[in-house]
């Protein structure tokens, strides 16, 4: 994972709160009991359960923890993951890896040139004894789907995902087919650049909750690779990999994060942050309101996973580039220039003011 | 006119020459023209018949475009233009300006092209400011430096806001530490960023702010509730740290 992916400023890095500050006794400092300042809500159900697939994952991926901690948080809060790097950074391993620490069904699809919509969705088929036609269901009719180079497949077919991300179903036939809960879309893809890609439609772009970048990993970290590889030949199996947590299970812990307080002055925050790509010079296109209700839920989940039952800025920070760097659109010139995504929403944070 | 000047051809009956020639099979073969001694018929078509003729609209093969009776001031405008233009574009000077004209205009579009690849922004050159829609709302309302603390943090007290009396002690501590060059104060900067840059500049008072601001965050953000008491106590741990500062020895903040 490259760092500067996810911190809106290298100059002021915002990795996430200091453990110490988030857990340190009070009375080290002051007379004020550390319990006077904690949760209201009860917390303990959820740290304990992402924390386990932390480690179930952990036993296979080495290092690439915000990646780790940007899935979790995109699964307790409802959405859809893009994971783009180059070939050879474990971006299926990872999603593959995720799905298996749920108990809940999974499918995957190898997006093709040739794949049809009907080959996603599913089709209806004719049975002459009954005389009628019987839907059968495509392999996105599961609770977790992991489409591997979804932008290896034209945009005809990427459009047949447009309702069951965003809706949650899929019309056949007149007859709308409802997706089982959890539905959780984990989609990997190369650069655009590479050959044989096709950039994928920006209506689709937008119901990603996040575009996650993975990088190269450190050089500490590759070379624990290595180690691994060469002890055991390919480190932990997959099969090793246990699910830990239940639909129902998921479910709860969404009710937690759809609890989470936000305030007044955070929620004019991201509004702001949002409201500035529309009129930035350098973006022919800014991010909608769903972009906003995205960095909103993201946030959310991000707080009660670092164990806060309230949204701080700093979690509106540490989400704004995976939550809108897919979202807008550079002009031309700045294009043409050499500028990215990621910096002018770096530079849009930078621009509005903490509130505080 | 060949035909009108030969007169018309014999339309049925024979002819002397007819009857003397023999009966041929080839129907193909022209038949002779008449002896060039018969007189020459001109047939005139009736004046009636030609003015007939000249008003089928079949016949009319220019089309005369009718001005519209309404013509707009554009439109005017534009067949004035045309009028005076294109008897200059056909002389031998007007192809010269429209040489110049058309040369001049690719070398605007190269120069135009460079610039570009170079990134030099022409229009600041004419005092026009960068391109950029106005916000409907204003980006910073607040500045602690010009705020006066003591003040506002006696008013919240008396009316019992103890929330904001937290929040405005909390940035009164962060004013100190600006102040005091431990931390760089900037608007886009989060809670977490001074403190990794106290920890850097000051690392004896990096414990008491940490908690402070676990205080602020879970007051202001949490909007936790507090009591007279909790408060007090809060309060109190933020003066504590506010002395501490003053006598500590003037920092070098740096960005964390």
């Amino acid at each position: 994972m490259e760092p500067e992916t996810h911190l809106p400023d290298p100059a002021s890095p915002t990795p996430p709160l200091a453990p110490e500050a988030a857990a340190m006794p009070a009375a080290a400092t002051s007379d004020v009991p550390a319990e006077a300042f904690a949760p209201r809500t009860d917390l303990a159900q959820l740290t304990a359960r992402t924390q386990a697939v932390r480690e179930q994952i952990g036993q296979v991926i080495v290092g690439q923890q915000d990646l780790l901690e940007l899935l979790l948080t995109a699964l307790l809060a409802d959405g859809h993951v893009l994971l783009e790097g180059v070939p050879g950074v474990a971006k299926t391993l990872t999603a593959k890896l995720l799905a298996r620490t749920l108990d809940v069904p999974f499918s995957r699809l190898q997006f093709t040139p040739d794949l049809m919509p009907a080959d996603v969705l599913g089709t209806s088929i004719f049975r002459p004894a009954q005389g009628d036609f019987e839907f059968r269901p495509g392999p996105i009719f599961a609770s977790v789907v992991l489409i591997d180079e979804i932008n290896r497949a034209p945009a005809k077919t990427q459009s047949a995902l447009f309702e069951v991300m965003e809706e949650r179903t899929v019309t056949q036939d007149g007859t709308t087919h409802h997706m089982t809960t959890p539905f959780v879309v984990l989609a990997t893809q190369n650069p655009i650049e590479q050959e044989g890609t096709y950039r994928l439609p920006e209506a689709q772009l937008d119901r990603f909750l996040f575009k996650l970048n993975v990088g190269y990993p450190t050089l500490a970290e590759e070379i624990q690779i290595l180690q691994g590889h060469h002890s055991g030949f390919g480190g932990t199996p997959l099969e090793k990999v246990k699910a830990v947590l239940s639909a129902s299970d998921l479910a709860a812990l969404r009710q937690q994060v759809g609890r989470q307080r936000v305030e007044a002055n955070v929620l004019e925050y991201i509004a702001k942050i949002v409201g500035h790509t529309r009129a930035h010079k350098a973006l022919y296109l800014g991010a909608s309101p769903r972009a906003s209700i995205a960095l909103l839920n993201g946030a959310k989940a991000l707080a009660a996973l670092r164990g806060r039952d309230f949204v701080t800025p700093e979690d509106v920070q540490f989400l704004a580039a995976p939550v809108l760097r897919h979202r807008i659109m550079l002009t031309p010139e700045r294009e043409m220039e050499g500028g990215t995504a990621d910096e002018v929403v770096r530079a849009i944070v930078q621009s509005v003011e903490v509130p505080r | 006119m060949l035909l009108l000047a030969a007169g018309p051809a014999p339309a049925q009956g024979p002819t002397a020459w007819n009857r003397l020639a023999p009966p041929r099979a080839d129907t193909s073969v022209a038949a002779p023209l008449p002896p060039p001694s018969a007189p020459a018929v001109v047939r005139r078509p009736a004046a009636a018949r030609l003015r007939e003729l000249r008003g089928q609209h079949d016949l009319q093969y220019v089309e005369v475009r009718e001005e519209p009776a309404q013509a707009s001031f554009w439109q005017r405008l534009l067949r004035w233009l045309w009028r005076q233009l294109t008897p200059a574009m056909s002389s031998q000077g007007g192809k010269k300006a429209w040489d110049v004209f058309f040369y001049g205009l690719m070398a605007a579009a190269l120069v135009f092209a460079v610039l570009k690849l170079l990134q030099v922004d022409i229009t600041r050159a004419f005092g026009r400011a960068p391109r950029g829609l106005p916000l409907a709302y204003e980006v910073g309302q607040e500045n602690i430096h010009e705020l006066n603390f003591g003040e506002a943090i006696a008013q919240a007290e008396a009316a019992g806001n103890r929330r904001l009396a937290l929040r405005l002690g909390y940035l009164q501590l962060l004013k100190q530490l600006t102040d005091r060059d431990f931390i760089s104060w900037q608007p886009d900067k989060t809670n977490q960023t001074y403190l990794r840059e106290l920890a850097a500049s000051y690392p004896a008072g990096r414990l008491a702010f940490a908690e402070l601001t676990r205080q602020f965050d879970y007051s202001w953000y949490g909007e936790l509730p507090l009591s007279a008491d909790l408060y007090q106590q809060a309060r109190a741990a933020q003066q504590q740290l506010a002395q501490q500062l003053a006598a500590a020895a003037p920092g070098r903040a740096q960005p964390a």
